[in-house]
């Protein structure tokens, strides 16, 4: 019977509520060694003990606790100037610390779970909806309201909130898709190889001549015969082509034109191609590279109903299209689409002196989108002043097109799997005259079914059994039919009313959240946890099998399956879902360099493009040969093409596809700090901020949380050059309550101060000024130089440890040895990624084990698959 | 008279402005995104509803004006224009101009617009949520009178939004104006609106069928995660209500006006042309009546190089608000600036020009204009630049706080609540209503 009582006893204080646990602030520890500051009086740090209650349901009190037990574990509280604690009187006051606040947790998790209820965010209801309708090619992420994010991912149920909006909006989306998929069933055109001549293209022909709103020779076009001027066909006294009556010389007809496009993949399209429908195609460019002599005309219009103008003197700064002759370099071209819901960057590719057919392979087109070319690294054009920077004495560099050859739409089995999904083996056709259907751009049509309320029923069950994700109840298949048949009596045909339950399905919450329970994740959750981590979509037919047979939760299985994931080229969605979020890179386009101070890179689509491919090139490859996590910040080798080569002073890269690059000795780039990607988004575009950038390096890279900074007058950037943010800092860090988190925060940002706005080298600051004589020379857009070189940089700091850099040479030389840290920052923002949730202070001993497991060099995939592993990940 | 004044409860339509006439076959149709500024579930605010009607503009220009050229140097109702407000010069007695206001611990620089009529703490930081808009406040409220219970326009942007529901999602603002404009007044033909209305009622059948699901899901799950469905739940009653709301209005005809389509600027870079296209938008939606709350988002950050008639701009306006003290830059910022008062002043001329009843539009409609930024080149969100006219208070005046240590912004909204009919004192931090601001 008394043993008995005990029992209950201690069952009972096992359930107390955490805030009856001991109270260590009036312990016998806290009194020797702490409440000599952390007293009611001195509340040294904002800190009183004697009135701290233990209420671990109050997330600031948690936090509270925690930072005590981090502080002491790491000797760094009591103060070395203070009396210490011996070691065996701090163990057991840690032990009795860590203990309550793991039971706290660890209750909470086998209540609730670590993570969150949470709904699919946008980027995996786009790719869900891609993968489950076989439609690749579906652009509708951004129809939904931004994401919200929580400890930076866009993955976490707190801040994945719904509203009547995202509601409209998964009605209008999904409808949407569905329709698509229809059309795409509908259509189905023969699959052609057509050449799109240039000569045929208005859009490119009608800027042969000058108009009042395009008077100058740098935005014209203009035709040429190999390399041989047309100035007639340009005045337009001779036809522009010779037409299919003579097919040699239509072969070698081209258009060339001198500058990039004005706004991106805008100028220079193919209005005479439209992509018949959604689908895939295979696109090739005949054309050649060229150089145009100087001495160009412009024409002077009187008015806008001027269509003539009057010539005015050549000048010898205008391309002159009656001068022609062989290109003398090698141009880079980017190929964009067009007239869809945004442009897209789908292929690039090096143009030579010597005409050749170059083929971008097969890209993905939306209905009616077109495609355009840009010559990326020529001239954008911008008012009030017109100068082509790349003309020189003798002439300018120039492309010419001969033909875009499209050949499509390419059929495979999956072309039309969307509809099989929908609709089985069942006819689709026009609807009869007056008779109701789905209505298309161009067609209303319906489904002909011979026996609807057996269709229904048959095809919702296939629907729901393979959209679900796990198998789907009889209730569900009762709720669904039962909508459809609602619809069907309220007047809609049976093609309206189907499309209205599978909208209804994809709108539905068991469709559009997790569902996870608390507790070790069965086969069928952890297959969708898998695949949102690896591909950011819904899992596939594989993965639902063995989840279906209970093998997935086999260790061995899981393994396989991480690979196979990973090896996908899906495994790309997350390459880039991964980064966008942990370096920020989904705002590359949030600032624009400063036209004053940074016109050479203003206007540079080309850089930014393989800005970002480097990093998502240098992840890839990292997963791809489970590299050390050490490269994060250091690594000999980079992914680099001409553009980027040349923006880091690297030799010998040409031609605009990026490929790995052995670095030469000296250059601080390799790994993610110096890329140029992450240099732009933690820069303004117009100046950088040592603050901002150190801060993120401590928090993204590092994984050191910053407290946000108390209310002080902010730093007034200064561009006219005759002060730098490191001496306006200097201000702020001699006070020493701003210098305790700022001797932390900034030595990483002092160390990238020798890199601009857009991640290039610097020894000295541009500056603006009226009194100071700009550099010479001409942006991207055109407009001389604005900025002078002013005061030299610094970019030399001291850790807080007390060990002195110079710059971000020796900044690196200080990280070597870092790679456990490395990791584990690497390790805790996949975890969060990965499971949605953060790493709370009971997950830290499952984050050491992972550690653990992926050493000495913890590699990238090694990290990966530890995390599969580990109980974090396989629980909720 | 009454009753083809009240077609239903609390549905009050305006006197037709001319004679009725039908553009009918114009080609339109009503798509369900645009249902979010539909209708909210209940009126409550029964003075709201009855007295005669008050709206308000809210506008935020997101990088902020030059702070030495606007604010005014001395205090009262004798106060001296400062060199902008000056462009506001005929409107003197008819705006407060507001000093030493800000939102208490909204912080973060650029990331703050969207905070500007919402107030909600620490926008910058990663687990920032926002809460609801002053506009989404009101469109609760009395949202039912009108077609539309509250327009989120947009200039340069469709993402960046003034106009947050009660669970802190945006609402995606409408940067288009001609397609604004045709849901506003373009009549459908009797079989676009009976499509209209059948798929109004397919999208209710849709909802009434996944919200059963998700009850059947509420039942086995603990409280944390019930609360998430919980809100999935209550939007698919919200929309709902909104769906049945404009089936209502979808049957009956839309206002007629005289002036043409609007037509959109094509680039970006005629982001002024585009300001003016939308006031001129906000005020027509006003004059008939079409919503009683429009927030307009001036999203100038990823705006490029502007193109202004007879001002020269050599750099993008996001960097030229970086001016970082260079003189050249200040003055093409100086002269955008200006051109934002003009746009504003000719904004409230056309209110002020249009009678409704005893009084003008201006009288009635409540026009806050803005900034996040209290000075662009240096990112703070205090000190913001703040501008209120018409809407029935006793104006006229320059209402100057502590530049140090600010007072609350908010206030005002409590203000302009109170001053909408809307029974209320208290709107996000604020402590009260806004001192020195007596309502007409």
């Amino acid at each position: 019977m008394k043993s008995r009582f005990v029992f209950m006893a201690l069952a009972f204080s096992s359930a107390l509520p955490a805030h009856a646990a001991p109270p260590f602030a009036s312990g016998a520890f806290t009194e020797k060694y702490c409440l000599s500051c952390h007293d009611s009086e001195s509340k040294s740090g904002g800190l009183d003990l004697t009135a701290l209650p233990f209420d671990l349901d109050d997330a600031s009190n948690l936090r509270r606790w925690i930072a005590i037990y981090d502080r002491v574990q790491a000797g760094e509280m009591p103060p070395k100037n203070k009396k210490r604690p011996a070691p065996d009187e701090i163990k057991p006051f840690i032990q009795r610390l860590v203990a309550s606040l793991n039971d706290y947790e660890t209750q909470k998790t086998t209540r609730e779970g670590r993570a969150l209820q949470r709904r699919l965010n946008g980027y995996e209801y786009e790719n869900a909806l891609r993968d489950l309708l076989s439609a690749p090619w579906l652009q509708i992420k951004d129809q939904f309201p931004e994401d919200g994010e929580a400890y930076r991912f866009n993955k976490i149920g707190n801040a994945l909130d719904v509203s009547h909006v995202h509601m409209a909006r998964y009605i209008s989306a999904a409808e949407y898709a569905l329709r698509e998929v229809l059309a795409v069933q509908f259509r189905q055109p023969p699959t052609t190889t057509r050449r799109h001549y240039a000569r045929d293209q208005k859009t490119l022909t009608s800027k042969f001549t000058q108009n009042p709103f395009n008077s100058s020779p740098d935005r014209q076009t203009y035709p040429v015969l190999e390399w041989q001027a047309q100035p007639k066909v340009r005045s337009l006294e001779e036809p522009l082509s010779v037409g299919e009556a003579d097919p040699t010389t239509r072969e070698k007809e081209a258009v060339g034109w001198v500058s990039s496009n004005y706004v991106t993949g805008f100028t220079y399209r193919w209005d005479g191609f439209r992509a018949p429908v959604a689908g895939r195609y295979r696109v090739r460019f005949s054309g050649y590279t060229l150089w145009v002599g100087p001495g160009g005309i412009s024409r002077s219009f009187a008015n806008g109903a001027d269509k003539i103008g009057k010539p005015r003197a050549p000048q010898k700064h205008l391309p002159n299209f009656d001068e022609i002759s062989k290109g003398r370099t090698n141009e880079p071209i980017t190929v964009y689409t067009r007239n869809g819901v945004k442009n897209r960057r789908v292929g690039a590719f090096d143009l030579s002196p010597e005409p050749a057919i170059h083929d971008i392979g097969e890209v993905w087109l939306l209905s009616g989108e077109t495609l355009v070319p840009d010559a990326s690294r020529f001239y954008r054009s911008r008012p009030p002043d017109f100068r082509n920077p790349l003309m020189q004495e003798d002439g300018a560099p120039s492309v010419a097109f001969r033909w875009m050859e499209v050949e499509g739409p390419l059929y495979d089995d999956k072309t039309t799997a969307g509809y099989r999904l929908l609709f089985g083996d069942l006819p689709l056709r026009e609807a009869p005259k007056g008779k109701r259907g789905v209505a298309l751009a161009d067609a209303t049509v319906e489904v002909v079914s011979s026996n609807p309320q057996h269709d229904i029923e048959r095809l919702m069950r296939r629907f729901l059994q393979r959209v679900y994700r796990r198998p789907s109840t009889e209730n569900d298949v009762r709720l669904f039919t039962a909508l459809v048949n609602e619809r069907l009596k309220a007047g809609l045909s049976f093609s309206e009313a189907m499309l209205a339950g599978y909208t209804a399905v994809l709108a539905s919450p068991k469709f559009v959240y997790l569902n996870e329970q608390p507790g070790r994740l069965d086969d069928y959750a952890l297959a969708t946890r898998l695949s949102l981590f690896l591909w950011n979509s819904l899992p596939d037919e594989t993965l639902l099998s063995l989840a279906a047979q209970g093998q997935l939760n086999r260790s061995q299985v899981l393994r396989e399956q991480t690979d196979r994931l990973l090896n996908d080229p899906k495994a790309g969605r997350f390459v880039e879902a991964f980064l966008d979020y942990w370096l920020d890179l989904r705002k590359i386009e949030d600032s624009t360099p400063s036209t004053t101070l940074y016109n050479d890179y203003y206007l540079d689509d080309a850089l930014t493009e393989a800005a970002v491919l480097e990093s998502q090139l240098f992840f890839a490859d990292m997963l791809k040969r489970d590299l050390a996590a050490r490269n994060i910040v250091d690594a000999d080798y980079t992914f680099l093409n001409e553009r980027l080569a040349q923006h880091y002073n690297v030799p010998d890269v040409k031609g605009t596809a990026l490929r790995p690059v052995k670095l030469p000795a000296d250059s601080p780039r390799g790994g993610f700090m110096t890329q140029a990607s992450v240099l732009k988004v933690t820069a303004n575009g117009t100046t950088t901020s040592p603050v901002l950038r150190g801060k993120w390096i401590m928090e993204r890279i590092l994984g050191y949380e910053i407290p946000p900074p108390p209310p002080v007058a902010a730093v007034e950037p200064d561009i006219r050059g005759a002060v730098t943010i490191r001496q306006q800092l200097d201000k702020h860090r001699a006070d020493p309550s701003c210098a305790s988190c700022h001797n932390r925060m900034d030595p990483p940002g002092f160390a990238l101060e020798s890199f601009d706005v857009m991640g290039g080298w610097r020894d000295k600051y541009r500056g603006v000024a009226d009194d100071k004589a700009p550099v010479a020379g001409r942006g991207k857009n055109g407009h001389k130089f604005a900025f002078h070189y002013g005061l030299p940089v610094d970019s030399a700091g001291v850790l807080p440890d007390g060990r002195a850099f110079s710059d971000i040479r020796d900044f690196k030389k200080l990280l070597r040895g870092e790679d456990e840290t490395l990791a584990r920052n690497l390790a805790k923002q996949l975890v969060t990624y990965g499971t949605g949730a953060p790493v709370r202070f009971s997950d830290r001993a499952a984050v050491e084990k992972i550690l653990q497991n992926a050493k000495p060099h913890y590699g990238a995939r090694s990290l990966i698959h530890q995390i599969v592993q580990s109980d974090l990940f396989r629980s909720k | 008279m009454e009753s083809s004044r009240f077609h239903g409860p609390f549905v009050h339509v305006r006197e037709p402005i001319s004679r009725r006439r039908f553009l009918r076959g114009a080609g339109i149709a009503l798509s369900l995104p645009f249902l979010e500024a539909m209708l909210p579930r209940v009126a409550r605010a029964a003075e709201a509803t009855t007295g005669k009607p008050r709206r308000m503009i809210g506008i935020c220009n997101n990088l902020g004006l030059l702070p030495d050229l606007f604010f005014p140097k001395n205090a009262g109702r004798d106060y001296a224009l400062s060199p902008y407000l000056e462009m506001l010069k005929e409107h003197r007695r008819d705006f407060t101009v507001f000093s030493g206001v800000s939102h208490p611990n909204v912080d973060g620089g650029h990331p703050a617009d969207v905070c500007f009529l919402t107030a909600a703490p620490h926008p910058g930081s990663s687990s920032f949520r926002n809460t609801i808009s002053l506009d989404q406040f009101i469109a609760e409220q009395i949202g039912i009178l009108t077609r539309f219970p509250s327009l989120t326009l947009g200039v340069n942007t469709r993402t960046r939004s003034l106009s947050w529901t009660g669970t802190g999602v945006a609402i995606p603002p409408e940067d288009k104006a001609a397609e604004v404009f045709k849901q506003l007044f373009l009549q459908g033909t009797q079989s676009q609106i009976e499509a209209q209305i059948q798929k109004l009622d397919t999208g209710r059948s849709i909802l009434d069928t996944v919200a059963e699901q998700a009850k059947e899901l509420q039942r086995d799950v603990g409280k944390r995660d019930r609360e998430r469905l919980d809100q999935y739940f209550s939007s698919v009653r919200d929309l709902e209500g909104r769906l049945k709301a404009s089936r209502g209005w979808e049957q009956k005809p839309k206002p007629v006006v005289k002036v043409p389509v609007p037509v959109d600027p094509a680039t970006p870079a005629a982001f002024m042309d585009k300001i003016k296209v939308i006031y001129d938008l906000a005020k027509l939606a006003i004059e008939t009546d079409s919503t009683r709350a429009i927030t307009i988002m001036l999203e100038g950050v990823s705006a490029p190089v502007l193109e202004i008639e007879g001002v020269k701009i050599t750099d993008g306006y996001h960097n030229l608000s970086h001016h970082g003290k260079s003189e050249n830059k200040r003055a093409q910022l100086k002269a955008i600036d200006e051109l934002h008062m003009k746009l504003l002043a000719d904004l409230l001329a056309a209110l002020k020009a249009t009678r409704e009843g005893e009084e003008s539009l201006l009288d009635r409609t409540m026009v806050l204009y803005g900034s996040n930024f209290g000075d662009a080149n240096t990112h703070v969100t205090t000190n913001m630049p703040t501008i209120l006219a018409g809407g029935g208070f006793k104006h006229g005046q320059h209402l100057a706080f502590d530049k140090m240590s600010n007072y609350p912004l908010p206030n005002l909204f409590v203000s302009m609540l109170q001053r909408m009919g809307i029974e209320r004192d208290k709107f996000a931090s604020s402590t009260g209503t806004m001192r020195g601001l007596e309502m007409a």
